[in-house]
C-alpha cells in the first residue's frame, strides 16, 4: 500500500519537474530563436545571476537578505493579525453581544485592501518598519476574524451538550470543545492570511522601500534591468511556495484527528 | 424465587420520577405540541424503554430527563433531586454518537473524569476498565474517523459510563447502524448491563431490540407523546428473538402501536 503511495509521489515529482523543463525549454528557444530575446533575458542568464547575487550584494543586501528582510516583516505583521484575528473572531463567534458591536465596523473595513491602506499608514507611521507592519496587519486579519468566527459559531451543540452532561463547566466547554472545534475553521483562515501578508509585504515595500524582495523588482524597473525584475518574482515564488509547505506540515500536525482518516 | 426476584425490585427505591412533563414548541404563528402529561417512575437499576413510533416526542423526553431541554410544565426528578440543567449524575449515549473527533478513544472515555477532576492515574485505571469492557482495548489511541459506525457506539457507551452515573440515558443508539451491527451492539449492551447495574432509560423505535433488552417497555403515542401502556418484560435474559414468548410479545406490542405515517 505504503509502496503505491510513494511510487506515485515519485510520479508526481516526475512530471512536476518535466512541466518546469519545458517551461524553460519553451523560454530558451524563444529568447533564442524569435524577436522575444530582445526584451526578456534567456533562463540560463536569469539563474546564473540569481544564483550569483545569492552571494553578492544587490544594493544593500544580497538576495538572501532582502528576501529574509521580507519574511521578517511578513511574520511580524502575519503574527499580529493573526494574534488579534484570533481573539477577535473567537469573541464575535461565542457572544452574540461582543458580534453586534463589532459587526458593522467591521464589515466596513474588511473590503479595504491591505494595499489600499497604503497611503495612511505612510502619513501615520511613516516611511518605517511600523508602516509595513501595519500594512500587511490589516491585509491578514479581516480573513482571521471571519474563519475563526464561522468556526466558533459552528460548534456542533450535541457536542457542547455531551460536554456538560459529563460535568464540562462554561471555562472547559470553550478551551475543551470551541477552541479545539475552531482549529481547522482557524487554520484555513490563517492560510489565506499569510499569503495576503505576503502580497502586501511586497506592494508595501514597491511603494517605499530601500530593502526587500519588492524593493528589488521596483529597483529592477527603474534602472531598466529585467534580470533583476525576474530574480526578485522568481524569489518571491519560492519563498511562497516553502511557506505554503511549512503551512501544510503544521496543519498535519495540528489536525492530525481529522487527516488520518483520509 | 421468581417471587422474591420481584419483591426486591419493588422493594428498590425510586430513582427517576416524571411528573405531569408537557412540552410546547411555540414559535410566532403556530404552536407545537409535542409531550402531554407524561407521568413515569423508574426504580433503581430498572431497564425502562420508551418505544414509540417515527416522529413522536421520545428524543424530547429524554433531553428533558438529561436537563438538556426544559418542559413547558412539569418536573423530573432524579434521587430525589429536581432536574434544571445537564450534569453528570446522567450519562448520555447519542443516536449522533458524538464523540468529540478531536480526543482519541482514552480521551473520549477519560474526558468526564478529567473535567471532573478526577486524579490521573484513578481515571487512566477507570477509563481502560471500560474500554476494555466494550471490548475496545489496543484502540485506546485510534481517532474517531478511524472507528467504525459499532465501534464509536462502544466508545460512547464508555464514555457514558465512565463517570460512574447513577442513570444511562440512551437515545437510539443503534439506529444509525446497519441489521448485523445492530444485534450484535444489542447483545453487548445487555452484557455490559449484566455486569454493570445501572438505571436505563433507552429510547428506541425497534421493536426487537426494545423486548430483547427491556424489564419494562412503555409504550409511547404518536405526537402529542404520553403513556399509552406498559409491558413488564419477564423473560429470562439473555434473550432470544425467535423464541415463541419473544415473538408473542412482538405481535401483541405490535398490534398497540400506533401505525401513522
Amino acid at each position: 500500500m505504503s509502496k503505491i503511495l510513494s511510487n506515485e509521489k515519485v510520479q508526481n515529482i516526475i512530471w512536476g519537474t518535466a512541466g518546469l523543463l519545458f517551461v524553460l525549454i519553451i523560454w530558451q528557444l524563444s529568447v533564442a530563436f524569435t524577436t522575444m530575446g530582445r526584451v526578456i533575458p534567456g533562463p540560463f542568464e536569469v539563474f546564473k545571476s540569481l544564483f550569483s547575487y545569492i552571494f553578492k550584494p544587490m544594493g544593500k543586501y544580497t538576495l538572501i537578505g532582502h528576501t529574509l528582510v521580507s519574511l521578517t516583516r511578513v511574520l511580524v505583521g502575519f503574527t499580529l493579525s493573526a494574534v488579534c484575528g484570533i481573539i477577535l473572531g473567537i469573541g464575535m463567534g461565542c457572544s452574540e453581544k461582543i458580534n453586534a458591536i463589532v459587526r458593522p465596523i467591521f464589515h466596513m473595513v474588511r473590503p479595504i485592501p491591505g494595499v489600499a491602506w497604503i497611503p495612511i499608514a505612510i502619513l501615520w507611521l511613516g516611511i518605517g518598519e511600523e508602516a509595513k507592519i501595519f500594512i500587511i496587519f490589516m491585509g491578514g486579519f479581516a480573513q482571521v476574524v471571519l474563519n475563526t468566527m464561522d468556526g466558533a459559531r459552528r460548534v456542533d451543540p450535541t457536542l457542547l451538550g455531551a460536554a456538560r452532561m459529563l460535568g464540562a463547566n462554561k471555562r472547559q466547554e470553550f478551551f475543551k470543545i470551541v477552541l479545539p472545534y475552531s482549529v481547522p475553521y482557524i487554520f484555513a483562515g490563517l492560510q489565506i492570511s499569510l499569503s495576503t501578508s505576503w502580497m502586501a509585504v511586497l506592494a508595501a515595500e514597491m511603494v517605499s522601500s530601500y530593502k526587500g524582495s519588492g524593493w528589488i523588482i521596483i529597483t529592477g524597473m527603474n534602472n531598466g534591468d529585467t534580470v533583476q525584475i525576474l530574480i526578485g518574482m522568481i524569489s518571491i515564488g519560492v519563498v511562497g511556495l516553502m511557506i505554503a509547505f511549512i503551512m501544510r506540515i503544521i496543519e498535519r500536525l495540528l489536525c492530525s484527528w481529522r487527516i488520518q482518516g483520509q | 424465587m421468581f417471587m422474591e426476584n420481584t419483591r426486591t425490585v419493588t422493594m428498590d427505591k425510586l430513582m427517576i420520577k416524571c411528573s405531569n412533563i408537557c412540552k410546547t414548541f411555540e414559535s410566532k404563528h403556530d404552536s407545537n405540541e409535542v409531550i402531554r402529561d407524561f407521568n413515569l417512575e423508574i426504580k433503581e437499576n430498572e431497564f425502562v424503554v420508551l418505544f414509540g413510533p417515527g416522529q413522536c416526542g421520545k428524543t424530547t423526553l429524554l433531553n428533558i430527563i438529561a436537563g438538556l431541554e426544559q418542559a413547558t410544565m412539569g418536573q423530573v426528578f432524579i434521587n430525589g433531586h429536581e432536574i434544571k440543567e445537564p450534569g453528570p449524575d446522567r450519562g448520555m449515549v447519542y443516536q449522533t454518537i458524538a464523540l468529540f473527533p478531536w480526543l482519541t478513544v482514552m480521551g473520549n472515555v477519560e474526558f468526564g473524569p478529567k473535567v471532573l477532576g478526577v486524579k490521573k492515574k484513578e481515571r487512566k485505571e477507570r477509563s481502560q476498565y471500560y474500554i476494555d469492557l466494550v471490548g475496545l482495548q489496543g484502540y485506546e489511541k485510534h481517532f474517531p474517523v478511524k472507528l467504525s459506525g459499532g465501534m464509536s457506539q462502544r466508545v460512547g457507551i464508555a464514555r457514558a459510563y465512565c463517570n460512574n452515573p447513577a442513570v444511562i440515558l440512551l437515545d437510539e443508539p443503534f439506529g444509525h447502524l446497519d441489521a448485523q451491527t445492530r444485534y450484535l451492539m444489542e447483545e453487548e449492551l445487555e452484557k455490559i448491563c449484566s455486569k454493570e447495574r445501572r438505571t436505563i432509560v433507552f429510547v428506541t423505535n425497534n421493536i426487537e431490540e426494545a423486548i430483547y433488552l427491556a424489564d419494562r417497555i412503555v409504550l409511547l403515542t404518536n405526537c402529542p407523546t404520553t403513556t399509552k401502556k406498559e409491558y413488564i418484560i419477564d423473560i429470562q435474559k439473555p434473550r432470544d428473538y425467535t423464541s415463541s414468548e419473544f415473538l408473542k410479545l412482538r405481535k401483541e406490542i405490535t398490534n398497540e402501536t400506533d401505525q401513522t405515517i
